[in-house]
């Protein structure tokens, strides 16, 4: 609850926000990383949603994408291989007043922590996820990943990878309680800056996967798309990306789509060439976890110290006659 | 003149044709079917719950239905179960009509075990299954003139509470926020790093393992910004103080009531609590600024010294609680209307036990008490609910509404307490069968216009003028017959004696005219009534008319255009074009497609004087000059996205020109 008076003060005293305002450090990624399109988009989209550094937070997991909080100007938690979900719901159960976005490998997100991703889109909490898909492990130098495409040479499938890759897209789509699923590609900035937006807007978890590029364990891997605008397929629809004449003169290849048809939208997750665009699946009335919870009471520290008090005497052996 | 015009105009009965009704106790003969009204099933008596529940008043037939929903076997198996509840039901409901009053639990309790004692062991154990279903206690309310300020009331604690919660767990949370800030600042400071406070901090069981005096000295000294300021953690004091001082929200210590038996005294004391609440408002406001670190003192400073009562903002002031008026009979209009027009958060509800009064012409008026609501109507932004107390329990959404609604509110109700010994929900459910008192809603916030404003309630027979039933008798040889009869204000008034002089019994006669009234016994009469009691009566359909036409407006008329004309859908693509980056036009000059750009880095790394990025992070050709041709075309070979254009080599003389324009080619 914020009061008319303060909302006022906080109007009048508004600083606007520059860009610059997000940055932090210089990005190690290689040059051509397309995580360095996917930070600059989301230093973007704070500026224009003016979002208060401090109350925003970037959580990750572990890999080059999972870098992405040390550059940006915000709250940041960089954790520990596959947990960036589980500790991004954590953020928002205690604090549900602050914007939490998380930027996941494809490793990170659909191998270790892919039981923590299913899960995740059960409870929907209010997160904005990125999955920076590049099909590689890149930070420990080309292994291949569950998305990588069958016959990946790399540093663990020497011979070429054995499996069929798994789409992200489609097990999203069919878990419970699922409220918005899109994919975008990092060379296309602005259909990037566009469903990212649609996405931070969207109330509930929004998962976002990025077909990102990694010019050093992938090289030209994304060319043939790249080069082809017919091979992508952009969604459009009044509810969903509406596109600019630039993007609409240059990928003709589009298709309308309601973004409220679930069958539709597993269907289009299916089909992986030409690449699909847009967002495919929204409802906005699926309940949050954190709604559901009552999540964000406050602790008095009394509390929160009787609450450690408590856990901890679990796991405490008491000396006989020692005080408690 | 015959007698009955006689008596029609003059209201004077001449002759043995006619005779006066005083005394004879005769009431509508619509009346005879509900001569035992607790062995009926109706709203009352109601329950008002126990806490804060969903739904805080509830008619026990309704809980009673629910609880044999849940534990009742289905079919025949059940239908003892079914029946041994319902008696204990209907005693329970005898019990309360002669004024027992109580709370449902015990009520239950002792009607349960009369009938568990004639029922026997099986209905004694299937009674005790009910029991441990029937999860919801309170205080049971019959319909009696204390029934609506007693319902009103208790709505009226239930929206207080929801507001109370809210702004009291508002105010903790700053509360626990402010604090937070203060420990931090000590425990930074010299004398939070010192020795002593190191002790304190470790349980006493290990307090000597420790040397406090060395970890002192080995704790750096924190970084960034020593302390607060001086200033701030007075501000942050005193907020602290009026914040955990406030009387308004579940305070622990005095709190303020705001419930009032008298205007006058409802106003004053809000006006008088205004600067406490202006405190209270200020005090929050700078404590939000305050956990947020956006407290500018230079800025906010002034603000807050100079904020006062004329400071609030309407929607502050409607985190408040709303002052509840319970005025027992309406004999102040002027004073209820001033009350309600003066932006006061009011909820005032009146009873009233008249809906019509005698005036000097002995001329049946509509009293003060049922016009108050449509006067009030028309003040426009005053929620206003009007409903007899027999169909409270129907119009308790609209209730709710009302005291949920930000600003003033009237609850205008008719009780039905009249010396006629007549049970008043009887009389309260006369007076609105017989438009005598009609139920509405009218909710200011609901809508632009009356047809989302306004709102008729369970008014029965809501298309027709008056009401009309299948009433049937027998005659003086035991002859049955029926008819379809209107019910009407006059066939309302016959029962209240103080009206007894409008109307006139038809002593002989062949009797199949005039209005059919019932005496204690049982017997039939027929009762004329005088032109003065019409007169009345067309009032009154009148005002009810003028009532369902505002109601109608609800209707889309039949002629009229669909209301929404599905709007076009948007173009996908709009038409208009880009202009074209200026560079573009001239092929000679290097160019980037800016907006296609992922911030790569690839071609800053070439050349950052050549290239650089916008305010949106990306590349644009900075300065053509700063580097050679060759650059240029190098980092449109390493672009991914391709769109970097290299233009025309502006050195005729750079070395390589011919391979490096051939490079370019691909790339104009
Ligand atoms: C528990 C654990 N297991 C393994 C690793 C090694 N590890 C680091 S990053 C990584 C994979 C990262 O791949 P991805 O999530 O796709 O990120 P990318 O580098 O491709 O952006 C692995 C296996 C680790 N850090 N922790
Ligand atoms: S290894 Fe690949 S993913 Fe990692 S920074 Fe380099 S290009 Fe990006
Ligand atoms: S090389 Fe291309 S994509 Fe990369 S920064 Fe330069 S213009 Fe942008
Ligand atoms: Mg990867």
């Amino acid at each position: 609850m914020t009061m008319e008076v303060t909302r006022c003060l906080l109007q009048a005293s508004d600083e606007r926000h520059e860009l610059g305002d997000y940055e932090q450090g210089v990005p190690r990624w290689c040059n051509g990383c397309g995580d360095n399109g996917i930070l600059t988009t989301m230093q973007r989209l704070c500026r224009d949603n003016d979002l208060a550094p401090e109350r925003t937070v970037f959580v990750s997991g572990i890999g080059c994408s999972s870098r992405l909080p040390h550059y940006m100007h915000t709250y940041g938690f960089h954790g520990t291989h596959g947990r960036a979900l589980p500790i991004a719901e954590g953020v928002k159960m205690a604090r549900p007043d602050l914007t939490v976005f998380v930027s996941t490998g494809d490793g990170d997100c659909l191998s270790i922590g892919a039981a923590h991703w299913i899960h995740a889109l059960r409870y929907n909490m209010d997160l904005t996820v990125l999955l920076h898909d590049n099909r590689i492990y890149g930070l420990t130098k080309k292994q291949a990943s569950p998305t990588s495409p069958l016959g990946t040479k790399s540093n663990t499938t020497p011979q070429g990878s054995y499996l069929e890759a798994l789409n992200p897209l489609t097990v999203t789509l069919g878990v419970a309680n699922v409220s918005f699923v899109a994919q975008a590609v990092d060379w296309i900035p602005e259909l990037l800056y566009d469903i990212l937006t649609a996405a931070y807007r969207h109330r509930g978890l929004s998962f976002v996967r990025i077909v990102q590029r990694c010019p050093e364990f992938m090289p030209g891997f994304f060319d043939p798309w790249m080069q082809d605008p017919r091979r992508t397929l952009i969604l459009r629809h009044a509810s969903g990306l509406t596109l600019s004449p630039a993007i609409a003169k240059t990928y003709t290849n589009q298709l309308e789509h309601d973004p409220s048809d679930i069958h539709r939208a597993r269907e289009i997750a299916s089909d992986e060439e030409p690449i699909p665009v847009g967002i495919l699946y929204r409802d906005d009335d699926v309940p949050c976890y954190e709604d559901v919870r009552h999540a964000g009471a406050v602790r008095t520290a009394e509390q929160v110290r009787r609450g450690l008090a408590a856990e901890l005497d679990r796991f405490t052996i008491w000396p006989d006659g020692a005080e408690r | 003149m015959t007698a009955r015009t006689l008596f029609r105009t003059t209201g004077r009965i001449d002759g043995a044709e006619l005779a006066p009704i005083d005394g004879l106790a005769l009431r509508p003969a619509l009346f005879a079917r509900f001569h035992d009204l607790p062995a009926l099933r109706y709203d009352y008596p109601l329950v008002l719950v126990d806490g804060t529940p969903e739904e805080p008043v509830r008619s026990l037939s309704r809980i009673v239905d629910g609880v044999l929903r849940d534990v009742a076997p289905r079919g025949l198996e059940g239908e003892r179960m079914r029946r041994a509840v319902l008696r204990v039901e209907r005693d329970l409901r005898r019990g309360i009509a002669h004024g027992a009053g109580g709370r449902l639990g015990a009520r239950w309790d002792e009607a349960a075990a009369q009938v568990a004692e004639r029922g026997g062991a099986a209905v004694r154990q299937e009674l005790a299954t009910i029991r441990a279903a029937l999860t919801v206690d309170g205080e049971l309310l019959d319909c009696d003139a204390t029934a609506a300020p007693r319902v009103v009331t208790h709505l009226w604690v239930a929206t207080y509470a929801a507001k109370a919660r809210a702004m009291r767990g508002a105010i903790d949370g700053l509360v626990a926020r402010l604090e937070d800030l203060v420990r931090a600042d000590r425990l930074r400071s010299e004398e939070g790093r010192g020795a002593d406070a190191l002790r304190s901090g470790i349980g006493t069981a290990h307090r000597d393992a420790f040397d406090f005096d060395v970890m002192a000295r080995l704790l750096a000294r924190p970084s960034g910004p020593s302390g607060m300021h001086p200033e701030r953690r007075r501000r942050i004091a005193d907020v602290l103080v009026t914040l955990r001082a406030q009387h308004f929200f579940l305070a622990a210590a005095d709190p303020y009531s705001f419930v009032f038996d008298r205007i006058d005294t409802a106003l004053a004391t809000f006006r008088r609590r205004l600067p406490d609440a202006a405190a209270l408002v200020r005090a929050i406001a700078i404590a939000e600024l305050e956990v947020r670190g956006h407290y500018v003192e230079a800025v906010h400073d002034a603000h807050f010294a100079r904020f006062d009562e004329r400071s609030l903002a309407a929607e502050d002031l409607a985190r408040f609680p709303d002052y509840l008026v319970r005025v027992a009979g309406p004999a102040n209009r002027a004073e209820i209307i001033g009350a309600l027009s003066s932006g006061v958060p009011l909820k005032i509800v009146t009873t009233t036990n008249d809906v019509v009064e005698e005036t000097a012409t002995a001329e049946p008026a509509p009293s003060l008490g049922a016009q108050l609501a449509t006067t009030a109507m028309g003040l426009g932004d005053v929620f206003v609910v009007q409903t007899p107390s027999a169909s409270l329990f129907r119009m308790r959404h609209a209730l709710r509404a009302a005291l949920a609604f930000r600003g003033p509110a009237l609850v205008s109700t008719y009780g039905g307490a009249v010396a006629t010994g007549l049970p008043p929900y009887l009389v309260s459910a006369a007076a609105l069968e017989s438009r005598a008192f009609p139920a509405f809603s009218y909710d200011p916030g609901a809508g632009a216009d009356w047809a989302h404003r306004f709102a008729l309630g369970p008014n029965p027979q809501p298309e027709a003028t008056w009401p009309e039933h299948e009433v049937a008798w027998a005659d003086g040889e035991l002859r049955r017959s029926t008819a379809r009869l209107a019910f009407t204000l006059a066939d309302f008034l016959l029962a209240d004696p103080r009206h007894a002089s409008h109307y006139a019994r038809i002593a002989s006669g062949d009797g199949d005219d005039g209005l059919p009234a019932l005496d204690p016994d049982g017997r039939l009469h027929r009762v004329l009534a005088d032109d003065r009691m019409r007169g009345a009566a067309r009032r009154c359909a009148e005002t009810w008319d003028r009532l369902r036409e505002l109601d109608a407006l609800k209707r889309p008329a039949a002629a009229a255009p669909a209301a929404t004309a599905t709007a076009a859908p948007a173009p996908a693509v709009e038409a208009a074009s880009e202009p074209a980056p200026a560079a573009a036009a001239s092929s000679d000059e290097p160019w980037i497609e800016t907006p296609r750009c992922t911030t790569c880095n690839e071609c800053t790394t070439i050349n950052n004087r050549m290239f650089a990025y916008n305010e949106n992070k990306q590349a644009y050709v900075k300065d053509a000059t700063a580097g050679t041709y060759r650059q240029l075309v190098e980092a449109a070979e390493s672009c991914q996205v391709a769109i970097i254009h290299p233009g025309k080599p502006r050195d005729p003389n750079e070395p390589g020109l011919d391979e490096l324009i051939a490079r370019a080619e691909a790339f104009r």
